[in-house]
């Protein structure tokens, strides 16, 4: 099946554009997957922070309360150092957890309350050493019996627990969602691939397709091509040998022509001798009255015998001239053409001057015009179209106004177009195509002529490799146009003739 | 023909017989007596020229003029006159050609072969008994070779 190419380009481009696509989706698709790596990445930073500042938190009680045994221990304010640390830091440390809980739903009230205890601890442990620097060491002790202290240390242990248990749980949604995520690209992804190398191979497979296609069709093309010519000379050798065989067919005819009409003419011409010598003996007869007969045979001889010898003679002169015509193209078929630069100007001057005599006794001007294209071809040839169609043209005159014939010519493209132009009295329209034709005339037969010489002009123009055409309004004049080569080039396979 | 005009044949091939009486008619107007000897063919002329055998040697001891037409029905005038004058006994018969044909190749061809006179018919029949009454005249006074022995 042929692919035409709109189909072809039509196909790929939708091919291309469903890859373009899904290109696209996997693009957006790592894009998420990176969104999404960057969120867990954040959640793993802030779940470390969590768990750093939780520690550092509980280690900083644990040093305050450390502080407080040792002093409540010893009564040494020495012990107090970690205590006083730490309960600088606390705040710090507090505020700390706070900001990284910040915008995380469900944390607050944990870390209100780790911020709270945080507080009533330090609040325990400032109150047991206030005692104790007071020398009221006994209650401070009782305040430490009361378990109140451990108690909020347990509770602030758990609340830790709490929260970073939370920030783990948070974590492993965010591994989970990824992982679901990755997955889900890595299909996409693989699909994707797979539709693009499908829709790449198939676009790929059309151009390739549609490629040999082109070279099959060109292929086909230089093979027909090739028979063309070779068609086309086999059919020039016919033609040529058609039309040889057409001249040597008519120069034939011709000639066997000619032999029967000598004898016709021969003998009509014994004949006519004969009859003188039998008129004569006739003559010397003396003529005796009421002889039907005898006055009936010398009137056959003065008068019917002559007048048919006269239609016989007539007859075969015309069948003469006629045969002569025949002869004359054939001839000039045969003739073998040679191009030669011709200066038109002269030529049609020249052709002019040879009727002007005539023309002036018609009245009639003729005029070349000037300048006018010189061109390559056969002298003899183009001298007898131009003279055929002058002479036509100062032969069929109108009489009832001046004649007026004006010869003139132009370049047109790759040739030249000349053209003789009268006012003459024009060829109805049905006679334009008889006038060229051998043997025959058109309109009123009042001028001498067989028929020729149209027929030989158009004969000649086609050897010239050119045509000839005629307008013309009946009444007004004719316009014979004829079309000529710049350069007339005879072919090698139009072997010449010789005459 | 000056010598011994009345042994002096003219053979005459022409297919066309109102052309051969219309020829002889006016040869004898011109005043020529000869003999003339008419082929309406080429083999009938061959086999009278050249005998039986094809050799000639029936033409040994002849004297003849040869007028000849190209266009024959059997065989073309050319071959007969290139048979004439290649073959020994007969070389020497003058030819005149009496054709229709005026082609300038086919002129030129004859004399090549050795023909003597080359003559174009004319059409017109007033020209053509003058010709032909010229050609009269003419062989009355031109010499002749010797018969070979």
């Amino acid at each position: 099946m042929p692919v035409s190419s709109t189909t072809v380009t039509r196909r790929t481009l939708l091919m291309l554009l469903a890859g373009a696509l899904t290109l696209l989706a996997i693009v957006a698709m790592s894009g998420w997957l990176a969104e999404s790596t960057r969120r867990y990445s954040q959640a793993v930073a802030r779940m470390t922070e969590i768990r750093v500042v939780a520690g550092n938190l509980l280690s900083q009680l644990q040093d305050a309360e450390i502080g407080q045994r040792g002093y409540l221990l010893t009564g040494d304010r020495h012990y107090l150092q970690p205590y006083e640390n730490a309960r600088n830091a606390v705040g710090g440390t507090v505020a700390r957890l706070r900001r990284v809980n910040e915008g995380e739903a469900g944390t607050a009230g944990v870390v209100d309350r780790i911020g709270s205890l945080a507080v009533a601890k330090l609040e325990e442990l400032e109150q047991t050493i206030a005692l104790s620097e007071a020398g009221r060491k006994d209650e401070a002790l009782a305040i430490v019996r009361t378990d109140r202290g451990m108690r909020l240390m347990d509770e602030a242990r758990r609340s830790l627990a709490d929260l970073i248990g939370q920030a783990d749980a948070q974590l492993d949604a965010q591994v989970t969602a990824m992982g679901e995520q990755a997955s889900l690209s890595r299909w996409v992804a693989t699909l994707g691939t797979l539709f693009i190398l499908l829709v790449v191979g198939g676009a790929v497979g059309i151009v390739l397709r549609y490629t040999r296609e082109l070279v099959q069709a060109q292929r086909a093309i230089q093979i027909l091509n090739g028979t063309l010519e070779q068609r086309v000379s086999e059919r020039t050798v016919d033609l040529q040998r058609a039309n040889d065989e057409i001249q040597r067919f008519a120069y034939i005819v011709s000639h066997d022509l000619r032999a029967p009409l000598v004898n016709v003419m021969g003998f009509t011409s014994e004949f006519q001798e004969g009859l003188a010598s039998v008129r004569a003996h006739l003559d010397r007869q003396p003529a005796e009255q009421d002889d039907a007969v005898a006055s009936e045979a010398k009137r056959a001889m003065a008068e019917d015998l002559p007048e048919a010898i006269g239609f016989i003679r007539a007859s075969t002169t015309k069948m003469d001239r006629l045969i002569n015509a025949i002869l004359t193209l054939s001839r000039q078929g045969r003739r073998t053409l040679t191009p030669e630069p011709v200066s038109m100007q002269e030529l049609l001057e020249n052709t002019v001057a040879s009727v002007r005599h005539q023309a002036s006794e018609l009245r009639c001007a003729i005029d070349v015009a000037s300048p006018l294209p010189s061109l390559v071809s056969d002298r003899l040839a183009l001298e007898q179209i131009f003279g055929n169609l002058i002479d036509n043209a100062v032969k069929y005159l109108d009489p009832v106004r001046p004649g007026r014939i004006s010869v003139r010519g132009r370049a047109d493209g790759n040739g030249l177009v000349f053209e003789v132009a009268d006012n003459g009295r024009g060829i109805a329209p049905q006679d334009r195509e008889r006038i060229f034709e051998l043997f025959r005339r058109a309109g009123v037969q009042d001028r001498p002529g067989e028929g020729i010489g149209l027929a030989h002009v158009r004969a000649l123009v086609r050897r010239l490799q050119g045509d000839v055409t005629v307008d013309s309004t009946p009444g007004q004049g004719s316009v014979f146009r004829i079309t000529l080569p710049k350069i007339l080039t005879l072919s090698p396979e139009t072997p010449a003739h010789e005459a | 023909m000056k010598r011994d005009p009345q042994t002096v044949c003219i053979v005459m091939i022409e297919d066309d017989e109102g052309h051969a009486r219309l020829i002889e008619k006016n040869i004898r107007r011109a005043g020529v007596t000869n003999e003339i000897i008419p082929f309406t063919d080429g083999t009938s002329a061959l086999a009278y020229l050249f005998g039986a055998d094809g050799s000639g040697q029936a033409s040994a001891g002849r004297a003849h003029l040869i007028l000849l037409d190209l266009n024959l029905p059997d065989m073309t005038g050319v071959d007969i006159l290139a048979k004439v004058k290649a073959n020994p006994h007969t070389k020497r018969f003058p030819v005149v050609v009496l054709t229709t044909t005026d082609d300038r190749q086919e002129i030129q061809r004859c004399y090549d072969l050795g023909a003597n006179v080359y003559i174009t018919k004319p059409v017109n029949y007033e020209s053509f008994a003058n010709a032909i009454r010229q050609l009269g005249l003419f062989f009355s006074v031109i010499q002749l070779p010797e018969a070979e022995a």
